[in-house]
């Protein structure tokens, strides 16, 4: 099957943009089973939460500030007043993630692990009626931030005809997998994250209040689903069921990377994308299977994961 | 012929291996007799359905299937509707493509499949224990989900039916009955079925078997160390309950006549039968039954009442999570929270205003704490 360069390009650059989402829904879960060993069912709810909330967002922000004006100023007015909006979508989100952690989940963890599961799916379900309730049942959709962003010459100058939508989630995408490496890297509380994964007990004992760092995590993870949410949702619409597929991916995802590891998460969710991607020009059929055939490949060659567990390095 | 034993001073009997006292024996009478005649019940009443609790027993038994594994050797399956699936593609597939007719041939095909499906699934995922073996069932079961809805040959998302044609319907024991007499019988093909699961079941919980498995579920590495096979008794324990999914998948596709991926592959129906186990009280026997009537009850009554019946379903969990952690069974045997709370409300009725209370309290200093960790991750300690 002949398939032409600029197709090819085309579909992997589709692929990194899809795998830059996966990465910021399934970084988050893989943060939260490694430092809190919860298995979060609702996440993908989560990010179907930021998808709805965004919409609300981009209509409040659109109407605040007009449509794009023309020559460069305006531009990057919008393209800021998108990115803000996006960090709204996200914050609105932190306190949902700190409440489950909170109010929910922390009754719990001296419990059977089962538990845990069948209290996050019932807040799955609990969160996809309450999305009923708010939004209806039929989808909705922005076109607004996705044709305006779409007007920035970005790929024509180089011959190539591709959204710049797409172009604009990588970039911000890179920025935010740059800022959470920092994060994790650089910063205090990311090292005290870090310790409290790596030995519990330690960082208790060296003054570490882990209650806090729990909550901390499950906000942060929250905060990362809805800034996934809020990019992924401008091209497409929000629709119920929305949650389900990046969830079980970024499951896929987790297993490819490494439980809890970081960087594996960031390899594992391009690998995802792209090859999702790829697939969608070679062989329709398997799109949807590839990438559970890619996990049981390494689960044969590297049972613990590309990168083996998260901790000592981010 | 029951012979009879002594149990810690009350008499017992013992009849095919399974020792219970007089009274036990007259609740297991009571059970099966009433499993016997609820099509009889259910032609009594609008809002009780044969398919309904057909359709919870069946779900239920796949769920004491996956107890085997939840109660024993503590791994929490997340993908038993692979299993369930594979026996209703299985069934699907020998009906359709190679002709078969006799329903006892067709669920010899689904345990065939579900055995292999098992075996495969278990070998790559056992490695692991804990949250991680969880997903990675969660995850071979999208992959068989996945698989049934890009392959035209399985139908799609469409799914397939049993058979083409006007003679949808498959036979039972070489005759093509009614569509209503076929109901009815399927029905008791599936209680005699379920009696003789559970019967298994009982078997391999008396063993040393089950010993084996309860060794293996609290220390693996002190069970490898007392010289036992713990990758093939894992294993072993895996395929078994396997083998329970894929019966209950074949019966369903035999009563259905229709196979969906929606319906029997998707990663929910996973969840529902690992929520009919802790519904019903995953350190019973039949709890998980009891769990999968319950829930799929609940589920189409929730579905006439309201049109947030997940919401409802979601908060019974909740409920089931934080007040009856021991499920539906659990709680109602002697020592159980139920009993306990009856008992001191009988001694004391007083005590209902004590409890609602300390509910609110609870309630209170959960919301109080969760608004303070917001307030300190928000702005910091002061």
């Amino acid at each position: 099957m002949a398939v032409s360069a600029t197709a090819a390009l085309v579909q992997t650059l589709n692929g990194i943009q899809f795998g830059f989402i996966l990465f910021m829904i399934a970084s988050g879960l893989t943060v939260i089973l490694g430092i809190l060993d919860v298995l979060n069912l609702a996440h993908g709810e989560l990010f179907s939460l930021g998808a709805y909330t965004a919409i609300g967002v981009f209509g409040f922000i659109i109407g605040v500030i007009g449509p794009p004006g023309g020559g460069v100023v305006g531009t990057v007015v919008f393209v800021l007043a998108v990115i803000a909006a996006v960090l709204v979508t996200a914050a609105i989100l932190l306190p949902v993630g700190t409440i489950f952690e909170a109010v929910f989940l922390r009754q719990i963890y001296d419990r059977d692990q089962v538990y845990q599961l069948v209290l996050t799916f019932a807040l799955l379900l609990i969160l996809l009626d309450v999305k009923k309730f708010i939004w209806g049942d039929s989808s909705i959709r922005t076109d607004a931030v996705y044709s305006a962003i779409n007007t920035i010459p970005t790929s024509e100058l180089v011959g190539l005809n591709y959204p710049t939508y797409n172009v604009f989630v990588i970039l911000v995408g890179s920025a935010v997998v740059a800022g959470l490496f920092w994060f994790f890297e650089r910063t205090k509380t990311g090292r005290i994250i870090r310790a409290t994964a790596i030995d519990r007990e330690m960082a208790t004992a060296i003054g570490v209040s882990t209650d806090r760092v729990f909550t901390l995590v499950f906000a942060l993870g929250a905060f990362l689903a809805g800034f996934a949410g809020a990019m992924a949702v401008p091209p497409t619409s929000a629709t119920l069921e929305m949650g389900t597929n990046p969830l079980v991916l970024s499951f896929v995802v987790i297993v490819i990377g490494g439980l809890g590891s970081l960087r594996g998460a960031f390899v594992g969710a391009l690998l995802v994308g792209v090859i999702r991607s790829w697939m969608i020009t070679l062989y329709p059929p398997g799109e949807i299977a590839a990438p559970f055939a890619i996990m049981a490949l390494i689960l044969l060659v590297k049972p613990e994961g590309l990168f083996g567990t998260w901790g000592e390095t981010a | 012929m029951p012979e009879r034993v002594d149990r810690d001073g009350t008499p017992a009997y013992r009849f095919l291996g399974v020792e219970m006292t007089r009274r036990e024996a007259a609740f297991l009478g009571l059970g099966v007799v009433f499993l016997f005649v609820i099509p009889d019940i259910a032609g009594l009443s609008d809002s009780l359905q044969l398919s309904v609790i057909h359709q919870g027993l069946l779900f239920g038994f796949a769920a004491v299937g996956l107890n085997l594994l939840l109660r024993h050797t503590k791994l929490t399956s997340f993908g038993h509707a692979a299993f369930f699936g594979t026996g209703a593609y299985a069934t699907a597939v020998l009906a359709r493509y190679a002709g078969v007719q006799s329903v006892g041939l067709l669920l010899l095909g689904a345990i065939a499949a579900a055995t292999v499906m098992a075996a495969i699934i278990g070998a790559l995922s056992l490695r692991h224990t804990g949250l991680y073996f969880a997903l990675l069932t969660l995850a071979f079961g999208q992959l068989l989900y996945a698989i049934a809805l890009g392959q035209s040959a399985l139908g799609g998302s469409d799914g397939l039916p049993i058979r083409p044609g006007p003679a949808n319907q498959p036979l039972l024991f070489g005759t093509a009955f009614s569509p209503d007499v076929y109901q009815v019988l399927t029905y008791y093909l599936t209680v005699v079925v379920i009696l003789i699961g559970l019967f298994v079941m009982y078997r391999i919980t008396q063993s040393p078997f089950r010993n084996a498995l309860d060794a293996i579920g609290q220390e693996r590495t002190r069970a490898r160390f007392i010289g036992l096979p713990v990758r093939r008794y894992v294993w072993a324990a895996f395929v078994i309950s396997g083998i329970y999914g894929g019966v209950a998948g074949g019966l369903y596709a035999v009563v259905r006549q229709y196979v969906r991926p929606e319906g029997t592959l998707f990663f929910l129906r996973s969840g529902d039968i690992l929520f009919m186990a802790i519904l019903g009280g995953f350190r019973t026997l039949v709890g998980p039954l009891i769990g999968g009537v319950v829930l799929i009850f609940l589920q189409d009554v929730g579905q006439d009442v309201t049109q947030y019946y997940e919401f409802l379903t979601g908060v019974v969990l909740l409920i089931l999570v934080y007040g009856f952690p021991r499920g539906i069974v659990g709680s109602l045997r002697s020592g159980g929270i139920v009993n306990t709370r009856l008992g001191e409300l009988r001694r004391e009725p007083s005590v209902l205003s004590t409890w609602g209370r300390t509910a609110v309290q609870s309630i209170e200093r959960k919301v109080t704490a969760a608004l303070t960790s917001l307030r300190i991750i928000l702005f910091g300690v002061d």
